[in-house]
């Protein structure tokens, strides 16, 4: 794959034969697939004429007409769309990793249904539109206005997006652990799905995506600019933030009005352009024109697998989410054969991160950052909630209080360290500012095997979760180092196969959350970090091994701030390259594993420390990495913190409160230094 | 080889594991052995099931998890207005809360097995799922309250409150067959939104109501532990036969969606004018809930069914 990938040289005027090929057999499969249950109660040409109108007095025909028909057109044109939509996103960021859900749209339009269905449900039933877009509005909102004055250069949009992601993502599941009873449609709409049994949805919609779609073909010449590089586009006149920002706003529009009727359908605005792109799509004009056609013909296969699925076993609803998933993940694996170039991708490589924050003495930031730890312990010992109200509680009396609030807060600092040491190394190591130990997939894959045990029915007590968790990033980890040694453990190849990783554990996520009871929130629970379960002994046994490896780490620091130079000069600078890569990814899966198994995959407290010891001002490796892991500390204390008594006596995933949080600074630290 | 005072030591020590002191006594559930000294005064039930029961017997728990839902959606046997904490949800209570409390008896599921260790720390704790892979939810709950009327010393209670079950379930029977309604199987449905149902699968509470009052489930797949799938509208269509019973309350706005939409009204059930609405009830809790959700699905039949949702 990879050799005829290499020999189809970038210049080649025209287009590989398979791209065609490829496209009309999934066309034609999906297709076939979908139609195959009928044809035993009806001809092909009734199935066709299905698409037209029923006949009265034959209920396989009502059934047809009503219920697959409008099926198989919603999952084409919803598959072009998100299609469209993430051609278009990729080639404004110019990161294969980005897609519309990358900016926030599906997170956003999930917490304006979420809110419409909690607070006002006459909205909803009104019109369920309105909620989702506007919802998706306001993340993109939120992007756009955080960026702003930094020009949108891709990077920060890219970051602003994933933190809005995970700020609104963090608030959805808040919503779904306190309030799940009264949100059982966003379970389902969470999951994705494609049911229909009408064609109002189909008739409402098309209009929409052909109008947005015409509005965004008609940026393609200043998209096209964009292409050449910032520098050349502003000299040609293009004003580069405005042609963004339109861009931007009209993939959202598009995503979150087709997202407001099937749910989240994940995937598929990733893997149509990667797909398109891996099979030979070269010019912007090709990619605009194939990624559609192969994203609807994914996700009309997709959906035919979900209901093949749905009807094979019990006649419980397999969400269509789940399938674009389970196809997802191996286009992206495919798409890691590809891409050659190991450090340096379009739109990613000239842009070192968009702001440049003042350097600042690492000792006074270490300090200040020591003393709020300190505040932060004392704080969580001493102040509160009780069942009586708040109070205080005596310093003689935290012997008691540690039972309850120590062990807890202790895992909570130790993983906080860990995920911002293993976050700094892996963005260094990378040199992609979306890399962090989430998106390595050593997290997901731990969360996988406890996605899977949850599926499988096991009762997982304390001692199972803790080695399905080990288990699962240890697998994780032994996949990636495979998949990378072929890539002499390059960067973006990494953060690919992890990605993958990522994906299969969300299909399992997607399909307990739509399958609705309390499986759900135990996971969920679980994902963002349930410290309230840590004992004494493993806050003791994490401290152990987190010391160990922050020892090797001091040791071993300096290859750092060689490798993002490039492999030649790391090694002409006698740097046995792919050893050094080897020993780091370890040190970092450990450190993720070992705080996975605490706070949970989904904290993302890896990807934000790092950028904020950036923006504290700490530039070179070792300072990053102190500063970082200090930095992981105190928000996850913080979170943990928060966790136990914002919503006293119920609690929060600590993980989920340290996204709020963080995500927070973040922002705040993001658009304090767009007007420096 | 035992000196001789080795040996009635030993003795002694293995008579004193077999027969505790004379005062305590023992129950063994799913996480191990309960053994008490007195009857608990002061209870924690962690799940909405444990708290119904506890009511059940006139055991007023101090603390239980999720107040306001269990009042929002269990109901009934209701909790008193006040003098019962809120320990938190029922995923993840606060142990510092329950501690708090200083109980003298947590009754929880083996869902909570993460934590067995750290409640354990806090009180006794008596380990009964009603939901669980493979188990039958009503023996499950009799079980519970049985054993918990056994713990609490209130077996005669225990006793009443199941012969007032099954009494009931045999009056409701009576009603259905006294009257003149087609002899159809059910589909009870829970709306999530107006493309997909809840549908109460033979393996639930809902199923042992059903069987009381001889009617057989249009639903033929087994669901979750809980009983029940999440399916799409559209498989409902694969069960012609069925009458349909719409749990209360359904999402706002459905009725005039599923009017406007041929495949509803296509549904031979609502050809048949067989759409029936049932009173809210919480499938998922413990004995009590068969006796609500007989009675209640009685009165839906008796009353009569239309083409729509209520």
């Amino acid at each position: 794959m990879s050799n005829s990938l290499a020999s189809a040289a970038p210049h080649a005027p025209t287009l590989p034969a398979r791209l065609p090929l490829v496209a009309a057999a999934l066309w034609l499969a999906a297709l076939l697939a979908s139609a195959a249950p009928w044809l035993g109660e009806l001809s092909p040409l009734a199935l066709l004429q299905a698409f037209a109108d029923f006949n009265e007095d034959s209920y396989a025909s009502v059934m047809a007409h009503f219920s697959w028909a409008p099926r198989v057109a919603m999952a084409v044109l919803i598959g072009a769309a998100l299609g469209l939509a993430g051609a278009v996103t990729q080639q404004i960021l110019g990161n294969p990793l980005a897609s519309p859900t990358t900016l926030g749209v599906a997170a956003g339009s999930q917490f304006g249904v979420t809110v419409a269905s909690l607070f006002f449900p006459g909205l909803l039933a009104w019109n369920a539109d309105v909620p989702a877009i506007l919802g998706g509005l306001l993340a993109i909102g939120m992007v756009i206005a955080l960026t702003w004055r930094l020009g949108f250069s891709p990077v920060t949009v890219i970051l602003a997006g994933l933190v809005i992601t995970f700020f609104l993502g963090a608030t959805n599941m808040a919503f779904l652990l306190l309030k799940g009873e009264w949100l059982g449609n966003l379970f389902i709409w969470g999951a994705g799905s494609l049911v229909q049994n009408n064609w109002q949805p189909f008739q409402d919609l098309w209009p929409r995506v052909i109008v947005l779609s015409f509005l965004m073909l008609l940026l393609m010449r200043p998209l096209q600019l964009l292409q050449l590089g910032e520098t050349s586009a502003r000299s040609l006149g293009a004003k580069v933030a405005w042609v963004r920002a339109l861009a931007l706003f009209l993939v959202v529009l598009l995503s979150a009005t087709v997202v407001s009727r099937v749910g989240v359908i994940a995937f598929v605005g990733l893997a149509a352009p990667v797909l398109a792109r891996l099979l030979g799509a070269r010019t912007l004009g090709e990619k605009l024109f194939w990624s559609p056609l192969l994203g609807a013909g994914l996700l009309l296969l997709a959906d035919t697998l979900a209901h093949w699925a749905s009807t094979w076993g019990d006649g419980s609803l397999i969400p269509t989410g789940t399938t674009t998933a389970l196809i997802g993940g191996p286009i992206i694996l495919l798409a890691l054969q590809s891409i050659r170039n190991t450090h340096h991708m379009p739109g990613q490589a000239s842009n070192p991160p968009g702001f440049l924050p003042r350097r600042r003495s690492a000792s006074v930031i270490a300090g200040v950052l020591l003393v709020l730890l300190a505040a932060t312990v004392v704080i969580s010992m001493g102040w509160s909630p009780g069942l009586e109200g708040w109070n205080w509680t005596p310093i003689p009396n935290w012997d008691d209080a540690w039972v309850w609030r120590g062990p807890r807060m202790l895992a909570a600092i130790l993983a906080g360290v860990a995920l911002g040491l293993a976050g700094t190394l892996i963005q260094r190591m990378t040199g992609n500012p979306m890399g962090s130990p989430e998106m390595l997939g050593i997290s997901g894959g731990a969360a996988l095997v406890m996605v899977v045990v949850v599926l499988s029915g096991i009762e997982a007590g304390r001692t199972v979760q803790i080695m399905a968790a080990t288990l699962g990033a240890a697998g994780a980890l032994g996949l990636l180092i495979l998949l990378a040694r072929k890539h002499r453990f390059a960067g973006n190849q990494l953060l690919l196969g992890g990605l993958a990783l990522y994906v299969f554990m969300d299909a399992g996520l997607r399909l307990v959350m739509a399958a609705g009871g309390t499986q759900a929130s135990k996971l969920l629970n679980w994902m963002y970090g349930s410290t309230w379960l840590i004992s004494e002994t493993e806050a003791l046994s994490l401290m152990a091994v987190i010391f160990a490896i922050s020892a090797v780490l001091a040791i071993i620091v300096r290859p750092l701030t060689i490798l993002p130079l490039g492999d030649v000069s790391a090694s002409s600078l006698g740097l046995p390259v792919a050893r050094v890569r080897l020993a780091l990814l370890l040190l970092a899966a450990v450190l993720t594993a070992a705080a996975t198994v605490v706070i949970g995959p989904l904290s993302f407290v890896g990807l934000i420390a790092p950028h904020l010891a950036r923006v504290l001002g700490q530039q070179t490796v070792g300072r990053q990495l102190i500063v970082a892991g200090l930095v992981g500390g105190v928000l996850l204390a913080l979170a943990d913190y928060l966790s136990r008594i914002v919503v006293y006596p119920n609690q929060l995933p600590a993980g989920l409160l340290a996204a709020l949080v963080g995500g927070v600074y973040f922002l705040w630290g993001l658009s304090r230094h767009g007007k420096a | 080889m035992f000196t001789r005072p080795a040996a009635l030591t030993l003795l002694f020590f293995i008579l004193s594991a077999l027969a505790p002191t004379a005062a305590a006594e023992s129950w063994q559930h799913e996480n191990g052995t309960l053994t008490l000294e007195d009857t608990p005064k002061r209870v924690v039930a962690l799940n909405w099931a444990a708290t119904e029961a506890l009511l059940l017997l006139g055991v007023t728990p101090v603390g239980v998890a999720d107040l306001e839902g269990y009042g929002h959606w269990v109901q009934e046997p209701a909790l008193p207005e006040s003098g019962v904490a809120n320990v938190g949800t029922r995923v993840a209570p606060s142990l510092e809360a329950i501690a708090e409390l200083e109980p003298d008896l947590i009754v929880t599921s083996a869902e909570m097995a993460p934590a067995a260790g750290l409640l354990n720390r806090i009180a006794p704790t008596y380990v009964i799922s009603v939901y669980r892979e493979g188990k039958d939810a009503f023996d499950q709950a009799r079980k519970m309250l049985l054993t918990l009327g056994d713990i609490l010393d209130r077996q005669e209670r225990a006793e009443d409150v199941m012969a007032d079950i099954e009494q009931t379930l045999a009056e409701q029977r009576a009603r259905l067959a006294g009257a003149d309604l087609p002899r159809r199987p059910v589909a009870l449905v829970n709306f999530l939104d107006s493309r997909h149902v809840r549908i109460y699968a033979p393996n639930g509470l809902y199923q042992t109501a059903l069987k009381a009052l001889e009617l057989p489930n249009a639903w033929p797949h087994a669901g979750n532990f809980w009983g029940f799938s999440v399916v799409g509208l559209e498989a409902l269509a694969d069960h012609p036969e069925a009458r349909l019973v719409a749990l209360s309350p359904t999402p706002p706005g459905l009725k005039q969606t599923l009017a406007e939409s041929p495949f509803w009204t296509y549904l031979p059930a609502v050809q048949r004018d067989q759409v029936y609405q049932m009173d809210p009830v919480w499938p998922f809790g413990g004995a009590y809930q068969v006796k609500r959700l007989a009675v209640y699905l009685t009165d839906a039949l008796l009353a009569g069914g239309t083409d729509n949702v209520q």
